[in-house]
This record gives structure tokens, sequence and C-alpha cells, in this order.
């Protein structure tokens, strides 16, 4: 079996950000820490619990578009048990939209029959929550997302979605197929340290991304910026009977959860 | 212009979260149609088409039918926007909806401006505006962001017939949500008591508020370690790490550790005493006010 | 006149010399080969060099051995210990004084030393020693048997030796009142009193008839020399084994400085077990340790851990370390221990510290954590696991951005010594004193001291990283080293030649343990530094209105760097009192927050931190000064958990000596 599992690194989110110079679409990189998408996370250490479930019998690939530092990601998820990685040397990705990362991937996963591809539900700096859905559409695979059950036997996925309000909605799928993981699917592991060394040892292929990009982006990024300041720090002082409906009020106005 | 909302159904009825893309359609200026995969009684009630596919038939959820449903609506009613809500459902539709047309997809929209449509990113740090190039685009709205409307109106129905194929997709039924186990990593709206609600016969106060507000008890550690409040409902980095909508902090002073634990909140609102209590930092807004007053009161006037 | 001396071999007759030799010499083989076999079980553990500067491995031995300073500095059983002890050694030193008399100095040099004055001065050292011994041992045997301290084991083993020693002490005293009835009772008067225990014995021994006389005493010297021999034979087998060993793991103890672990070599691509999950990972070391512990109990009494029920014992650790090597190479050493206990230590060193066998049970702890969590992925909790990951990837538990670790300094006349500017000393701040608001009083208090006594303080601002210490106690070499190469990378750019911290977590690692990784820049904890300073007149302290406070040793500092009393001297020449708690100096409590637990939840039995507030409480100084950010940042928790907000208020040293910057300096 051959299973893919799409990764993206991407920038703690503890970290302040601030429109880059340039066209300032974007963060600008200095000052950040990375990290990989938490989402994947899961994803990753679904696919090696499905490896070492099949007696270590499959093959599993993971990759990651970006510029170099996004190896440091690769080899986390090498030291979690994938085989292999692939790395498709790209240092614009986050100029790239949904539908153009998606193409590249498909474009990668297709000859490789691969049967089974994992990817977080989405990521945390964009957010868009449409690559992994887009990559199953390009490849024609059965989909299902925000998986937080996941069991496999014989050709079949059965698994559980995360609905709202502590829902789940009990789903299976027939290989081959994509599915997107939510957080809590299951527990990453922390590699230990001889996996940690062995994984200095995997192949990582490198592709540059112009082999196979080939689409415009649909949905580009007009502009970047900070929010303005939701109540910027303000702080209220007086008479109790006061201070009850001016704090409603910023309530109702800076946020969707009182009505 | 126009657009085709589409509008959700979940064990037998509709989602209220179907005005919201009435609201935002109207926002937006456009003619509406809805498309829903539902049952007829459950049509949304506004003055416009919508066509109707049997979720009897084709399933609740069954990704590849629902997807040839809002196709085929879309087929009919070309329009310039087929608007998602960001849910569970949209977020998985939306994009094999985008595929099949080669469109672009804005996702979790939570304004509209003039350089295109405002979504959140970084963790909703930052703002991003998204312009579509293609001339149609699938859209998908933060819950919440845009205000219900009254349902108003009667909808004209158009029946489709779709074929059910679910392409290796099958589904069998929803698992109810369990009796908990304090989960506070997925809670939109925490009230957190800290050692200034002063004793174990206080917290109900702050739980009232919590429940008032819709949402749930969260505790710093001293109040957890005292046993006022149990273990499962601790905040900080050595109880949950929380990331809700609202996090309310009532008599927590802000040691790093409950920081650590709350920071990733969308909104912050402090109620201390103490007007240079280190929770001031983060908060978005502090009442200097004695919790056990001001608490009990926000209550009533939210329960009105 | 009677010579002031007595017959050897009297009685028995020098024909016992050549049968005695011959059962001494097979007494002392067994003893030998006794040992011998133990070895064997000691080498199957893995090699460690002990054996390096022989001179001062012996000299340590000796001291120890002979000075018995560990012994008593427990009071409760260690002065009948001590005093028994010496009083033993004198009795052997006796008893080869005469047999060298009798069978080598007499035949071969025809004098006799053992007469005259000297004489008496021997017979009643001697008789005061035996007297002293029994008396001794009485007072062990009434604590054991009849007080019976808590959590004192009582084996059969116990009941055998103390049977064994009283029988050869009494034994001894009747053969002697047996010769002196026969002999000096009559014919020399006043030589007896120099013997008082002897004369005590013979008065009662004195109705005898001659004959019964010389018979009793013939069948009590062989009795007395029987058991003895039993004593020498059954050494390795019965608690007295640990004459030899605990003087010879006295010769064992480590030499390097206290604290210092295995820094592991992560190029080594052969290794495939880190720290140590199964009996066959043990050193020699470890089980020899086993075999040295003599069941004291003595580390078990200081373990905060022990103290507040959790299932940490660090007595049972050492045994049953021992038990699984015993077991089997292939005995799961977790499974023997279980692994709350083996996350509950906080590395405080207090069990280490007051082992009269040099034990070592800190280490051990540290190598299971390291199998725990190189080889397992384990951690004692889910919140570790977070504070592990913000390590990762922001190099601070807290998962701050690291882009705001030099915020605090913001608007403070510090150099950036990141970016070269120029310094007097790196001030290495720490993730506490970096990021909690309550910590970061102590690192500006610091830079407004240093500032006023004209000291220039640079900074590594947003390139400094957590220096690894936490993550290091809980096992994690890997990630310590990774932030450790880091660190001094960015020291040894800075050009720096002096590195002071206001955390002992931090200094111990930066002195000491990185010295292992590359850094040799000398690196001091400020209190050593502050007190230098006001020693040489450079910086002034007022002494102003005199107050009353007590003083917390952290573990780090106290116990580890034996730094006690610097920080004492400077609190004095700032005016102000300490009424010390009982438990202070080498003998502090523990705050609960070192061995990485500072990142860990306290789940098990009672909450150290809130016992040692209570304990600053007792003393009713009010404040309560420390001088570590772990402890303030426990002790400010304590303080609440416990309610004591009336009673106690906790402030770092830096806080209170910047109020007393003084004259000049202001």
């Amino acid at each position: 079996m051959k299973i893919l599992t799409c990764i993206k690194q991407v920038a703690d989110m503890e970290s302040r950000f601030k429109p880059a110079g340039g066209d300032g679409l974007w963060f600008d990189e200095n000052d950040l820490a990375w990290r990989m998408n938490e989402y994947d996370e899961y994803a990753v250490e679904q696919a090696v619990q499905l490896k070492e479930q099949l007696g270590n019998e499959p093959e599993l690939t993971v990759l990651s578009i970006g510029p170099d530092r996004v190896v440091e990601a690769i080899k986390k998820a090498l030291a979690m048990g994938a085989d292999r990685a692939v790395h498709i040397q790209d240092s614009a990705a986050h100029q790239k939209d949904p539908w153009q990362i998606a193409s590249i991937i498909a474009t990668y996963a297709k000859s490789k029959g691969f049967d089974l591809i994992f990817t977080g539900m989405q990521s945390q700096d964009r957010g868009s929550a449409q690559v992994g859905v887009l990559v199953a559409e390009l490849l024609g695979l059965a989909c299902a997302t925000t998986l937080v059950g996941f069991s496999y036997a014989d050709g079949q996925i059965n698994a559980k979605r995360e609905l709202e309000g502590g829902l789940k909605g009990v789903v299976s799928l027939q290989l081959p197929a994509l599915v997107t993981c939510q957080l809590g699917l299951n527990v990453p592991r922390y590699p230990t340290l001889p996996n940690i060394m062995k994984a200095k040892k995997k192949e990582i292929e490198a592709i540059p991304v112009d082999r196979l990009l080939a689409e415009q982006p649909l949905s580009p990024t007009t502009s970047f910026y900070s929010p303005a300041r939701k109540g910027g720090g303000i702080t209220l002082e007086g008479e109790v009977a006061d201070l009850v409906p001016k704090l409603i009020a910023i309530l109702k106005e800076k946020t969707t959860v009182v009505r | 212009m126009k657009a085709l909302l589409v509008c959700e159904y979940r064990e037998g009825k509709l989602l209220d979260a179907s005005y919201e893309l009435i609201a935002f359609a109207d926002q937006l200026g456009v003619t509406k149609a809805a498309v829903l995969i539902g049952s007829e009684a459950a049509a949304p009630q506004f003055d416009g088409t919508v066509y109707l596919a049997e979720a009897a038939s084709l399933g609740e959820y069954n990704p590849s039918a629902h997807k040839t449903a809002i196709l085929a609506a879309a087929e009919k009613e070309q329009p310039d926007y087929i608007i998602f809500s960001h849910s569970s459902y949209g977020w998985d539709t939306a994009p094999r909806v985008a595929a099949a047309l080669k469109i672009g997809q804005v996702t979790e929209i939570v304004a509209i401006t003039d350089s295109g449509f405002e979504v959140g990113c970084c963790n909703a740090k930052m703002r991003r505006s998204v312009k579509p190039v293609t001339a149609q685009s699938v859209l998908t709205i933060q819950a919440g962001a845009f205000t219900a409307v009254q349902p108003a109106g009667t909808p004209r129905i158009e029946k489709l017939v779709v074929s059910a194929d679910s392409k290796g997709v099958s589904f069998s039924g929803y698992e109810p949500a369990e009796a908990k186990d304090v989960d506070l990593t997925k809670a939109d709206i925490i009230v957190s008591a800290g050692r200034g609600v002063g004793k174990k016969e206080n917290i109900p106060v702050i739980a009232a508020l919590a429940k008032a507000l819709g949402g749930e008890l969260g505790a710093s550690r001293p109040v957890v370690d005292a046993g006022w409040v149990e273990h499962s409902h601790q905040v900080g980095t050595t109880g949950q790490t929380v990331s809700p909508k609202l996090y309310v902090a009532c008599g927590i002073s802000g040691a790093i550790q409950h920081l650590a634990g709350m920071k990733k909140s969308d909104f912050v609102v402090a109620i201390n005493k103490d007007k240079d209590a280190p929770i001031g930092e983060v908060a978005d807004v502090l009442v200097v006010a004695d919790v056990l007053q001001f608490v009990p009161a926000l209550t009533a006037q939210l329960q009105k | 006149m009677q010579p002031i001396t007595r017959e050897l071999y009297w009685n028995v007759g020098h024909g016992v010399v050549l049968p005695m030799y011959l059962l001494v010499a097979v007494a002392f083989g067994l003893l030998v080969w006794g040992i011998w076999q133990r070895s064997g079980y000691w080498r199957q553990g893995k090699p460690l060099n002990r054996f390096d500067h022989y001179d001062e491995r012996v000299r340590r031995m000796f001291s120890e051995a002979l000075g018995q300073e560990r012994v008593f500095r427990v009071r409760d059983g260690g002065i009948y210990h001590a005093l028994f002890f010496w009083s033993f050694l004198v009795l052997f030193i006796g008893t080869l004084l005469v047999m060298l008399q009798a069978d080598l100095i007499t035949p071969l040099l025809q004098v006799n030393l053992l007469q005259g004055e000297f004489y008496k001065a021997f017979s009643l050292v001697l008789d005061l020693a035996g007297l002293a011994a029994i008396v001794m041992l009485a007072g062990l045997f009434i604590r054991r048997f009849i007080i019976q301290p808590k959590g004192l084991e009582t084996t059969n083993d116990d009941y055998r030796v103390h049977a064994l020693l009283f029988a050869v002490l009494i034994s001894g005293f009747l053969i002697e009142g047996a010769r002196m009835a026969a002999t000096e009772l009559m014919q020399n008067p006043g030589l007896a009193i120099y013997s008082p225990v002897g004369l005590l014995v013979a008065k009662i021994m004195a109705s005898l008839s001659p004959a019964s006389l010389m018979i009793t005493h013939k069948i009590l010297w062989w009795l007395h020399f029987v058991l003895v021999l039993g004593f020498i034979a059954s050494l390795p087998y019965t608690k007295l084994k640990h004459i030899l060993l605990v003087a010879a793991n006295a010769f064992f103890a480590p030499l390097e400085e206290k604290g210092a672990i295995a820094t592991i070599n992560m190029e080594d691509e052969a290794a495939e077990q880190f720290g140590s999950a199964t009996a066959g990972d043990l050193t020699w070391k470890d089980r020899f340790d086993a075999d040295a512990c003599i069941s004291c109990k003595r580390c078990q009494d200081v373990c905060p851990a022990y103290a507040t029920d959790k299932p940490l014992s660090p007595m049972k650790l050492i045994k049953q370390i021992g038990e699984a090597a015993e077991a089997g190479m292939e005995t799961s050493l977790v499974a023997t221990i279980g692994e709350d206990a083996i996350w509950s230590c906080t590395t405080c060193r207090a069990c280490q510290d007051i082992c009269p066998a040099n034990n070592e049970h800190v280490n051990k702890i540290l190598e299971l954590r390291r199998n725990l969590t190189l080889m397992e992925g384990s951690f004692s909790g889910d919140e570790v696991r977070t504070a592990v990951g913000n390590l990762e990837v922001n190099s601070n538990p807290f998962g701050m951005a690291f882009a705001a670790r030099g915020d605090w300094a913001n608007g403070l006349n510090i150099a950036r010594a990141n970016e070269g500017e120029p310094a007097d000393i790196l001030y290495f701040v720490g993730c506490y004193a970096s990021f909690d608001k309550r910590n970061q009083e102590i690192a500006k208090s610091f830079v407004t001291i240093c500032a006023a006594a004209g000291i220039k303080v640079g900074v590594l601002g947003k390139d400094e990283k957590c220096c690894g210490e936490p993550a290091r106690k809980l096992g994690n070499e890997y990630l310590y080293q990774m932030l450790a190469q880091e660190n001094i990378e960015t020291l040894k750019a800075t050009g720096i030649q002096k590195i002071v911290t206001t955390c002992p977590h931090c200094f111990n690692t930066l002195s000491r343990d990185y010295k292992d990784l590359g850094l040799e820049i000398e690196t001091e904890h400020y209190t050593t530094y502050l007190n230098r300073l006001i020693r040489d007149g450079k910086l002034k302290l007022d002494k102003g209105e005199p107050q009353t406070c007590t003083y917390h040793d952290s573990c780090y500092l106290g116990r580890y760097k034996d730094i006690v009393t610097e920080p004492r001297a400077i609190l004095n020449a700032a005016g102000w009192q300490i009424r010390e708690m009982d438990r202070s100096g080498y003998d502090s409590f523990c705050c609960s927050a070192g061995g990485g637990r500072i990142l860990a939840e306290e789940k098990l039995g009672s909450r150290i931190n809130v016992e040692r507030v209570k304990q600053a409480e007792t003393t009713a100084a009010g404040i309560l000064v420390s001088n570590c950010p772990f402890c303030l940042t426990m002790f400010e928790d304590g303080i609440k958990t416990g309610g004591y907000e009336k009673t106690v208020k906790v402030r770092d040293l830096a806080e209170v000596i910047v109020e007393r910057i003084g004259g000049a300096n202001r």
C-alpha cells in the first residue's frame, strides 16, 4: 500500500505578525518561529498508525511545499515514522492560492498510485480548508473531512467526522481515498531519539516547484493587514450599574458570540 | 449580481445558519436563490427560488451527490456567487463545487470590503482581503459574522432530480454528543474563576455567568488546587490550553502559567479589582470591579 | 613489686597461636571469597571509571570512615553509631597490638611495649572503649527495637547482628573478668583499677574457684574467638558488610562537581539505548549502591516527595534497583519502580547529600527518565508534552513568541550583547525572568543594582534561549543539547568574559553542564557576584530600618553549589535579620519545582510548596526571601493555595537589596 501525507510548515501562532515589505501581501518572516501545522501532526500520526497496523508493509511518503526551512517539519514527520519525503522547493509558496497548491500536489501524486492520502483539515496560518478536498477532486478520490475517528480494515475506512455541538457523523470510505484530519483525532507521538537519528538518513526527494505548477491563482490576496484593534485594551472603571451595559455593548460589537 | 445560497439540513431540520446566508447576500446586494438537499417542509422562508433535492434519497451527508445537486442548481441559476456557511458541511462541500467549476473560493468571510472579502488569518491575529479572479466564485461565511435575518416570505420550490451515487463515501448516521467531562478546548465561550472569587461558595456565581453566555466554566490553577472547581475545568499550562471566541477571566491575576493557556482567545474580558493585574496586558477589556458585585449584575442583565 | 603488664595467652597457652592464625586466615579467606563472589554480580553492570585520582579517593575514604562525619550529621542514631564505631575501632586496635606484641615483637625483638605507664593507659582506654561500645550498642538496640522510628525496617539480619555484637563485647569483658579474678585481683590490685569494667566483672566472678575460673576463661576465650571469626567470615552476608562497602563507596564517590550528569554523545550512531530501561543498562555502581545501602532511611526522611505522600522513596528506589538487577538483566526497571515514583523526584539532592553510604540516587532517576523520554516518548503528563513542544518551537516553555523575550528590558539602559554592544557582564536572564511578570521584577532589580555599582549589563535579548535544564532533568537530553549548542554559540559570539544569572538552574547549567559542550566563559550566580561587589566596596547598601525575614536556600544554590553564606551576608549587610527555618542551609526543604517539575503538575499527595510556606510561616518572620525564580513562583502559588496571604510575603533577594542601595550609589 502507498500512503501520502501532505504537511505544511507554518509560523508559530504566538509570533507577532506584520505585513512584509514588497507587496505586503503576507507577513514578514523575520523573528518567526516555525512548526508543523498542528492539524497535519494528526494526519502524520494517523498515517503512521495505519502503517504500523498493517505490519509496516505500506510505504509512507510525506510531502511539503516551501523554501528550505520546511525541511525541519519534514524531518519531524520522518522521525514520527514516515519512510521517505518529497520537498517541493518553492520560495514563494505563500503567494500561491489553494487551487495552485492543490494542483501541485495532484500533479505530483497523479501517477504514483497512492491508495490513501492524509492531510490536515486546514492550515493555521491561512485557514482556507480547501487544499485537501481540492486534491481529492483533482485525483478523483473519495473524500471526507474533519475526521476525529479513524479505523481501517480491508480496503475500507470507517471514520467519524466532527460536526457542530459535539455531534459526530459516522462515514465510511472506499480506497483510494483522501481524508482531512481534525485536532484530537489521535495523540501525535513524540519522536523517540532513535527515530530522530534514523530520520536523518531517510531520503528527501527535492523537486523544484516549476516542474509541477501549471495553474494560475483563482482567488489571490489583495491586501494583508492587522485588524483594527478590537477594543484596544480598554479599561472600564466606575459603578457596576454603569459598567454592565457598557461591557455588553462592547461584546455585541466586537464578538460574534453575544447577540 | 446573483447568489446561490447553499442551506444546510441536519436531522430532519433546516439549520438556522441558513438565515445568515440571506443576511450576507443582502449585505452584498445580490439577488438570492437557495439550494437545499433536505425536504420541502424545511425549505428556508424567503422570497426566492429554492432548488430542492430530497435528503431522503441522497442522504444528509453524501458529498458527491450534494455537489451534483448544487451544480445542477448553479447550472440553472448561473449565480455569480455560490455561498455556504463555514461549517463542517460547508467546508466539506464548497471546495468540491469550486473544483468542478474551476472557480476561486474564499473561505470563512468575516466582512465585505472594497478590496474584496475579508477573512481572518494567523489565528485571527491578521486579516486578508481576497478577490477571486474568476467570473463565478464560491464563498463560505463565518458562523455568526452576519446576523441572521428573520424568516419572512414564501419560497418557490423547484425540484432537482439527482443521482444518489456516493462515489465511495457512505454515511451511516450520527453519534450524539457525549455527556462530558469538560472539553474546554472546543468551547467557544469560557468564563473562568480565579482566586479573586474568594471562596468555593462563590463559584456558582461564575458558573451562572458561563451559563448565561452559553459557555463553559473554566478555572485557574489555585482555584482547582484549593478544590473549589474540579480539575477538568483548569485552564493554563498545567491544565487545558483553550482558544475560545470569548474568554472572561474573573478574579484572575494573570500569572504566566494561566496566560499561556488562554492567550489564543479571540476576545478577552478581565474582571479584576486590581487595575494593574497582569491579565490586563492580554485583555481586550479590563473591567476594574469587584468580581462578586459585577458578575451577578452582568449575569442578570444577560438573562433579560 | 608486680610488673605492670599481663601475661599474653595466659591460661590458653601459646599452643593456640598456630591454630588461631590458621583459623583467622580461613575466616579472612571466606570473607575475601564472599566479597569476590558478590563482585561478580557487581561487574555485570556497565563500566564506569571510579578508580582515577587514586590518592584523592583513598584520602576521602579514610577521612569519612574514620571521621564518621556523615554518620553523626543526623543525631538520632548517628551519635550512637559514631561512638560505637570509634570504640569498636579502639578495641580492634587494642587486640591488634596484643597480637603484634605476642607474635611479632616479643619473639623478634624481645621487647615488651605493653607494660608500665603505657600498659595502664592501654588497659584503661580499652576498658572504657568496651564500655562505651556496649552502651552505644544498647542505645542503637533501644532505638531500633523499642522506640522503632517510623519507616525503619527491621529484618532478621538486624536481630542476628545485634546479638553477635553484644556477644562479642560481653564475652570480651567476661574473659577479662575471669582472668583478672584469677590474677590481678589478688596479685596486683593496684593495676586492676586501670581496667575498671574488668574489675567489676572479676569481683562478681571472684567466688569461683581458681580451677573453675581457668576453665571458664578458656571456654570464653574460644567462644569469643569463634564469635569474632564468625563476624569476619559472615561479613559479606550480613548487614556488617557495610563496614567494607560503605568505606568503598566513599572511595568510589564521584569526583565531578555536584550535579554532573553524563552528556550523551549524540554523534554516536551505534548507540541503541539511551537511559536505563532494564537491569542490563545499569552500571556496576548502581548495583554496588544497592548493596552499600544500609536502609538507614535518612534519604527517605529528607525527601520532599516522600514527605508529601508521593510514591517515591529514595531508599526504596536504591533497593528496587538492586532487586531488579538480581532478578535478571531483562528486568524492566520502570515496571519495578513505577513511573509515578520516577517522575515525582525534584532532584533536590537532599537524599544524596545526607546518605552516609555515598549512594547516588539522583542520576539513577535521571537515567530512568532518559529512557522514558528518549526511547518511549513518554511524559509525566500532557502539560509537560506541551511545554516541551513550546521549548522546541519558541525556546521557552510558555509558548510565548521568542521574539518578545527581550521586551522586559525595553526602556532600560542595557547593552544588546547579541548585537555586539559592549558590556561588563552578560546577564543570562532565563525564561521566567524574561516572560513572567512577577519574575521580571527580579531582572529589573538586578539591572538597577548593577547600575548602582557601575556595572554595565548586557543581555542576549531574543537570541537567548532556555538553558535547557528542565528538559534535561526530565530526560530529554536531545532537546537540552540542541538548546545548549545554540546558546553556547550565541554566548561565544558576544565576546563576553563573564556571565551572571539570577536563576540557580541556569547557573548550574551554564557553569557546569555547558562545559561538556564547549562553553568556557565563567558563570556566576548573582548572590556571590553581589556579595563580592559589596565586599569590594563597589556596591554600598544602606542598612535602613532593621527588618526580619526567613531565608530559603534553594536546592540548586545550597546543596548543589554550596552557596549558603553569601546570600546571608548580603542580607545582613542590608540590615536584615534572618530567623532561620528548621530546615535551612544544606537541610533546606525543596520548593517542588526542580527536576524539570516546574513544567509539570503536582497531582499526587499533598503540595510540597504549601508545606514549605507553612515552614516559613512558623518562623513568624513575615517575609520569606528566596533566590530562585522557580522558588519565587512556587511560593507565590503556595501562599495563595495555602491561604497564607496575611502571614507570609515572598520576595526575591534582588528585590530586597534594590531597596537598600545606599549613598553615593543611588
